[in-house]
């Protein structure tokens, strides 16, 4: 067998990881693994033994220069997938980015892959994206039967490539320790080289959200009258999915998949929620996810929670608020 | 769909037309020729395959054989059935008027912000629905929504535009307001007008051309709509009672 040259890198981020929080288990900013599939995010935190001092906020302001990177990261990853995730809901296709995220994950398994077996790891993020892509490219592709829903294609892909990112995953759990910081990052320590993705491309997304907006809004809410006025429908659709794709796979390898799809729903339904104005909702989503970003993080270091759960509790509280103010406000 | 050189006052024309889904004919060759100013029904029974040769005539079908020619550049609007716009969508009502002037990629350019909101204003006051505006569309009544896209029409300086049973949730009354509203649409800015309707006494009323269209029975009729009303075919399917119908 070659030698493992994927394998050197995870380790290395293991080691990083471990400097985190030096009192305490490598996973939260605190400890247990970041939850990355729904396993981990099942599994829960890892149980602490009772003496164990409670993190402060003081800790927490104290060792800021640590945290910056993940936070921002978690900040800017929650931000951007939300207000691309209000385009994703309207559209219906909310498990639409569970599956590319998980094709995302897989990418970066099948990079590890051959980096062991082949003897050259490529780009991790970059076989995310192009798994992610493929994923989506096969989402577009809609039923192969007329007796079988788009939702169908949806859950295969989702189990399909789950599954085989476990798979591959056990092969590379030979020859490194933590499988699910290769997978999904680990959303407590992020590497500079992935926070430079995720802000070069969160950058890129919104510019092209910004710019397809009216496109997006009018294919998705009228297509044939688009279709009609000569709007290139397809294309916009496929631009969309092409921005999901590229922000979920730098994303989902930065901060994990849990958080990622949280991020890509329950701001959404927020902002969608709590206004009636689309580009109103699309800020408020926005907003909410950055929020989640943050204080998820926060509240994981403070309460010794992981990271990527706190991060999509915090998500889903916010939507209950949104909904609470929605009511109140009709009520009024 | 194909840019011709068909020369204005003509916008479309259908060349030995079959029309169908999958490759599949489901209607006899159509040929008529659409103008400036005209105002089409196109009429038949549930099925009959009107939305089928509208989606034909517009591109978004391709034809099983035969040929759609249009006028170069030719701008056209659509206004679907109710089920074709998503109700999901939080938009205010001068949003949606405002999208009636998308062309293209034209939504790529912003800088045009402006003009928009004057051009979306002027499409409101012109079809009495100003007090909309701020309106979530979506919480309209049946009659606002459709007031609401005929300005969105006006407001892309349509030539010709497109109605796929415009009035099929509204009441007699509204229903009738709706139609004149278009005529005076038609009339103004000299719009062709395609309207599929089950109203027949409208169509009477309003058109000056009507196209029969049965698929079960493979019958295509064109012509006035008297003409169409007084057609075997057209007897054959709603009875000698229904032209005056309404």
């Amino acid at each position: 067998m070659a030698e493992p040259t994927g394998a050197t890198a995870p380790s290395s981020d293991l080691d990083f990881d471990s400097l985190l929080a030096p009192s305490a288990s490598p996973s939260a900013p605190g400890s247990a693994p970041a939850a990355g599939t729904a396993a981990t995010a099942l599994a829960g935190p890892v149980p602490r033994p009772a003496h164990e001092e409670q993190p402060t906020w003081h800790d927490f302001a104290a060792s800021w220069d640590l945290y910056r990177d993940p936070v921002a990261c978690g900040v800017v990853a929650g931000a951007v997938l939300g207000m691309l995730g209000v385009f994703v809901v309207l559209r219906r296709a909310v498990f639409v980015t569970a599956a590319v995220s998980q094709s995302a994950a897989l990418g970066v398994a099948l990079a590890f892959l051959l980096g062991i077996y082949l003897g050259f790891t490529p780009p991790p993020v970059l076989c995310a994206f192009l798994l992610a892509l493929g994923a989506t490219g096969v989402l577009a592709l809609g039923s192969p039967s007329k007796r079988l829903p788009r939702e169908a294609v949806v859950g295969l892909l989702y189990v399909g490539a789950s599954a085989l990112a476990v798979l591959v995953g056990d092969r590379i759990a030979q020859e490194a320790e933590d499988i699910t910081a290769i997978l999904f990052g680990t959303a407590v320590l992020v590497r500079p080289q992935d926070l430079l993705a995720v802000l070069a491309v969160s950058l890129l997304v919104v510019v092209a959200l910004g710019a397809l907006y009216r496109g997006l809004v009018f294919a998705g809410f009228d297509p044939d009258g688009a279709r009609i006025q000569g709007l290139p429908v397809a294309r916009i659709e496929l631009l969309l999915w092409t921005l999901v794709a590229l922000e979920v796979s730098v994303t989902t390898r930065a901060i994990g998949a849990l958080p990622v799809f949280a991020f890509s729903v329950l701001p959404a339904m927020a902002g969608l929620r709590a206004s009636n104005r689309l580009s109103h909702a699309v800020l408020l989503a926005g907003l909410c996810g950055g929020l989640s970003g943050g204080l998820g993080y926060l509240g994981a270091f403070l309460l010794r929670f992981p990271v990527g759960a706190a991060e999509a509790c915090v998500a889903a509280l916010l939507f209950s608020l949104a909904t609470l103010v929605a009511r109140l406000r009709r009520t009024a | 769909m194909q840019a011709s050189e068909l020369k204005r006052p003509e916008l479309f024309a259908c060349r030995n037309l079959r029309v169908g889904i999958a490759g599949r004919a489901i209607l006899p060759a159509i040929d008529l020729s659409v103008a400036s100013g005209q105002f089409w029904a196109v009429v038949g029974r549930n099925g009959a395959g009107k939305t089928t040769w509208l989606k034909t005539l517009v591109g978004l079908l391709e034809p099983v054989s035969g040929s759609v020619e249009s006028a170069r550049d030719v701008r056209v609007s659509y206004l679907p059935q109710r089920s074709g716009l998503d109700d999901l969508y939080p938009l205010l009502a001068h949003e949606v008027v405002s999208l009636g002037a998308e062309r293209g990629w034209s939504f790529l350019g912003n800088w045009r912000g402006q003009r928009r909101r004057e051009q979306t204003e002027r499409a409101l006051s012109e079809v009495g629905a100003r007090d909309l505006a701020e309106r979530p569309f979506r919480s309209l009544s049946e009659g606002q929504k459709q007031r609401v896209l005929f300005a969105r029409l006006v407001a892309g300086d349509a030539e010709v535009a497109i109605l796929d049973e415009p009035t099929s949730a509204m009441d007699r009354v509204a229903e009738r307001e709706a139609f004149e509203l278009i005529r005076k649409l038609q009339t103004d800015h000299g719009l062709a007008v395609l309207v599929v309707s089950h109203y027949l006494s409208i169509v009477r009323e309003f058109a000056d051309r009507a196209l029969l269209l049965d698929a079960d029975a493979q019958q295509v009729v064109v012509g006035t709509p008297q003409q169409v009303f007084d057609h075997p075919a057209f007897r054959n399917r709603y009875g000698q009672g229904e032209v005056s119908y309404g």
